[in-house]
């Protein structure tokens, strides 16, 4: 099966319902004859790819180590909120940096410790790691959602829903994400915390998904909208239309599985993109704050004393780079494993 | 009290926001086994009462710097351009070295090699006399004393300066002698509402010039601090002639002092050149060695630093006035083998302290089991250690007379992390386990740090601490308010010259309670009122100094409205071809009196 877009130069034949299709292109390889579905064809296409592979194992285990991060601490016998420096007033220098080289890394502290308050990196860089991707993953499945459902509806309704649902993403596409989370929190914790308490960590958690969420969606849906518009005027989606299927089976049965290859390969695109932008605004001071963990905030105070204990940011950022380089690795994978014409 | 307390306050802030920004991160070290740092014994020379000094010590010229040369020109880096020149304007601890520089005025400090101050006449002859237990002093003028554009400093225009004082358009300078003089608070700008510039003068009864070399100030009650706040920048002279044009006068002074101003660009530099008018032998603390300072401004404390460390060209003849080394620079300068032996440090007059809200917080075992949580040492290793900060046992600086070395009844220097169990006891017996504590902080990286191990100490003790961030330019505004709804919050307050009665009144009083005041823990201790009012009527200074003491104990072991974390340091940075350095203890700098450039 082939992406829409890509059909528009002469291919004669209708992809029609997907398996049949494919079974046809398929026969004749590997002289027996075996029915796949497309999504066994992208699973062998995928396992080929070795790259992809390794990218894939990596995702997943930063997924898994995040998830896991209470167990593994625990293990590991620390936890991200301990000032160690303080109980053990060795461990810091009269600088308040690790007395021990290389950013203190030991056997007792396998990453180091914080400079300053002597917490131990490890464990804040796996919570760091679990608040982060924690947040990212619940962004991405809703902008995925949200995108899919607004896209697919504009650009099969068309007319004047297509014209007003553009005109929102216009608008909301003017926004800056980030100047209005600034100006978006203060407001949140007004409206939601009583002028006594503490801001709970989840009040922010929730705050940070609902912006990154409502600023988010606009680019998948615009560009599903446009997918559905050049797929509802092809021939199987007419004879659908015609055989009297309800809007809400062609959109589900005949749309959505022409449109999944994009879907996938953006959502990997968007997790890491949303990743570094909670990192960001942690970085700022406005997103996740002390003493919560968070994966950006590590790497403001790494900015702050590189001069000094370099190691700090090591962990941290070289865990970043894998994270982000692995996804968008897998991203391209999965794409090519979709869709094996694209980018050849 | 509320004007100056709300100046008091800018002043304080502008200072603290200086010294934030130069605390932030850390700083970091070899290990080299033995610490540098000041102790409070190097700040001995500035816990003493300041003696007043005789007419000889008051006479030019200062006594020669060892081994000084003549010529050269100094390079400056300063962060912050000076928003004010006029001298009446001037309140902030950053404008102190430039005033030295080109102000003088009644009375000045000068300084021996182990940085004891004596009080000394500068324009007058001596540092005042004083007659009818304190209320009236008399000052009489050197001779040879001018303007920089020759004209006599005459008694006309000492009463001009104090006098101009009292128009609408000064806001900012410092409010003492106004108000001893013509009452409290704001009221003294009654007595003469548009300041001399209508001809209207205070009453010979209140500030009197007999001849043109004689001041007399006429008090209602005993004032035996005039002299020290005479010594002020903000009370240098100002000429009583067309020259004083009012507002304008902030951007074009008449300058008195060894260093005329050449040229300022305001945001950019300034340029100070040799000023001929001034007679170095009437002048006991000041030297006219350099001939002249360019002045540049926005540098950052990262930047100065770096071009300080480097040592190239003209930075080996440059210094700042009041950049600090950049706290993450400080392991770099202390290990790099020239820059570390270029350093001069000191204390700074700012006592930080967590006060107490005692609106909210009534019971004092509660009050005393914060005291006890407090992790001091936490915070000061967040301030970059012991070249930034040290851990405070009681409420008055090491730079203030009546300081007590080792005086800690809450055992912060010998458990400087907190005494949890403690707190934990005496809060099980306030029968308050688990209460909720809001704690506000400034919500700057260094502060957010802090916040992180101070809520950990109370925490620890048995509190359920909230944190709440604030808004950190607008954190004094807010700590303020009367009805600030916090319970516990960090400030800092530093002294306007080395007595207590510049530190427990504006903070401990509980009269002056108000939207704005300096008074942060609400203290409403009619003892401590009394006391104040009591020990203000004390003629000698000496003993004056021991009630303060006394009271200073009071407040702290009996009232206990805050608990005190740490003394702020200082560190400073300057090029190779710098002679004459070191620390001045009135302006918490290095010394502008005794620079030189080395050939």
């Amino acid at each position: 099966m082939t992406s829409p877009s890509q059909t528009a130069a002469g291919k004669p034949d209708t992809p029609g319902l997907a398996s049949k299709g494919l079974k046809k292109e398929k026969k004749g390889k590997g002289g027996e004859l075996v029915g796949r579905s497309p999504g066994q064809l992208m699973w062998a296409r995928f396992k080929r790819d070795r790259s992809g592979m390794i990218c894939a194992i990596i995702v997943l285990a930063f997924f898994v180590i995040a998830a896991l991060a209470p167990v593994i601490a625990s293990l590991y016998g620390k936890n991200p909120y301990t000032l160690y420096g303080s109980d053990n007033p060795n461990l810091l220098d009269e600088f308040s940096y690790p007395a021990a080289p290389n950013g203190g890394i030991s056997g007792d502290f396998w990453f180091g410790i914080e400079p300053g308050l002597g917490r131990d990196l490890f464990t804040n860089l796996l919570y760091g790691m679990r608040t982060s991707l924690g947040i990212s993953l619940a962004v991405t499945i809703l902008v995925v959602i949200t995108g899919t459902i607004i896209g697919i509806t504009a650009g099969y309704l068309g007319g004047k829903t297509d014209y007003w649902v553009g005109r929102l993403i216009d608008f909301l596409l003017a926004f800056p994400s980030q100047l209005t989370f600034v100006a978006f929190m203060p407001a949140v914790i007004a409206v939601f915390v009583a002028p006594g308490d503490e801001t709970p960590t989840y009040i922010r958690v929730i705050a940070l998904i609902l912006v990154q969420w409502a600023l988010g969606w606009m680019g998948l849906a615009r560009l599903l909208r446009g997918q559905v518009m050049s797929l509802r005027e092809r021939d199987f989606v007419e004879a659908a239309r015609i055989t009297g299927a309800s809007p809400w089976r062609i959109i589900t049965k005949e749309l959505l599985p022409n449109v999944v290859t994009p879907i996938l390969v953006q959502s990997t695109y968007m997790l890491p993109l949303f990743v570094t932008a909670e990192a960001g605004l942690s970085f700022m001071g406005v997103g996740i704050v002390d003493p919560t963990p968070d994966w950006g905030r590590l790497f403001k105070t790494a900015g702050q004393i590189y001069e000094n204990d370099p190691t700090f940011l090591l962990f941290p950022g070289a865990a970043m780079v894998i994270f982000v380089l692995c996804f968008n690795l897998l991203g391209d994978s999965v794409r090519d494993a979709f869709d094996p014409k694209s980018g050849r | 009290m509320n004007t100056l307390s709300t100046r008091r306050t800018r002043a304080v802030i502008v200072a603290l926001a200086a010294g934030s920004l130069a605390l932030t991160g850390c700083s970091g070290g070899s290990r080299s086994g033995k610490d540098d740092a000041q102790t409070d014994k190097d700040a001995a020379s500035q816990s003493k009462v300041v003696p007043l000094g005789t007419a000889a010590q008051s006479n030019g010229p200062a006594a020669a710097v060892a081994g000084a040369q003549n010529g050269g020109t100094i390079t400056v880096y300063q962060r912050d351009s000076y928003n004010h020149l006029d001298p009446a304007q001037m309140y902030v601890s950053d404008v102190g070295d430039l005033a030295k520089l080109i102000f003088r005025g009644l009375t000045t400090y000068t300084q021996d090699d182990k940085g004891n101050k004596t009080l000394v006449g500068d324009l007058a002859t001596d540092a005042g006399k004083m007659s009818d237990g304190g209320k009236t002093w008399t000052y009489t003028l050197k001779d040879g004393i001018k303007f920089e554009d020759g004209t006599p400093i005459t008694s006309k225009d000492i009463r001009h300066s104090i006098e101009r004082m009292y128009a609408p358009f000064i806001t900012e300078g410092p409010t003492y002698i106004q108000q001893w003089l013509s009452g409290d608070g704001t009221t003294y700008r009654k007595a003469l509402p548009d300041g001399p510039y209508k001809g209207d003068h205070l009453p010979k009864s209140v500030l009197d010039t007999p001849d043109d070399k004689t001041v007399v100030f006429h008090f209602k009650v005993p004032q035996t601090q005039l002299p020290y706040a005479l010594a002020m920048a903000g009370y240098s002279a100002v000429p009583d002639s067309a020259k004083d044009t009012k507002d304008s006068y902030d951007v074009a002074p008449v300058t008195s002092g060894p260093y005329k101003i050449a040229s300022f660009k305001s945001g950019k530099s300034m340029a100070l050149v040799k000023n001929p008018s001034w007679d170095p032998k009437t002048d006991p603390a000041r030297h006219q060695y350099v001939d002249g300072y360019n002045i540049s401004f926005n540098h950052q404390f990262s930047d100065s630093t770096k071009r300080l460390m480097a040592d190239k060209g003209e930075d080996q003849t440059a210094i700042s006035f009041t950049n600090a080394v950049e706290p993450t620079l400080t392991k770099q300068v202390l290990s790099d083998p020239s820059a570390s032996k270029r350093l001069v440090q000191g204390y700074q007059p700012y006592v930080w302290q967590l006060n107490m809200n005692m609106d909210r917080i009534k019971d004092k075992r509660i009050r005393d089991a914060i005291t006890y949580a407090m992790p001091s040492q936490q915070v000061v290793r967040i301030e970059g250690g012991s070249y930034g900060g040290e851990v405070a046992g009681g409420l008055l600086s090491p730079t203030v007379a009546g300081y007590e070395k080792g005086y800690d009844p809450y055992g912060k220097l010998k458990k400087p992390n907190g005494d949890p169990e403690k707190a934990k006891q005496l809060l099980k017996e306030a029968g308050k386990v688990g209460m909720k504590l809001v704690y506000a902080y400034a919500n700057t990286e260094i502060r957010q740090k802090e916040s992180v191990a101070i809520a950990d100490g109370l925490t620890k003790a048995g509190f359920d601490v909230q944190k709440k961030e604030v808004d950190s330019s607008s954190w004094y505004q807010q700590m303020g308010k009367v009805d600030n709804g916090f319970d516990v919050y960090l400030t800092g307050w530093g002294q306007d010259w080395p007595d207590a009665s510049t530190v427990i009144p504006p903070s401990y009083d509980g009269r002056i309670i108000a939207d704005g005041a300096s008074n942060y823990s609400h203290v409403r201790d009619p003892k401590i009122s009394q006391e104040i009012d009591r020990i203000r009527q004390i003629p000698d200074v000496q003993k004056q100094t021991a009630e303060w003491q006394k009271l200073h104990h009071y407040i702290v072991e009996q009232v206990n409205p805050a608990a005190p974390v740490f003394f702020v340091k200082s560190l400073q940075l300057y090029g190779s071809k710098i002679g004459g350095i070191r620390y001045n203890t009135d302006t918490n700098y290095l010394d502008v009196n005794t620079l030189f450039v080395k050939k």
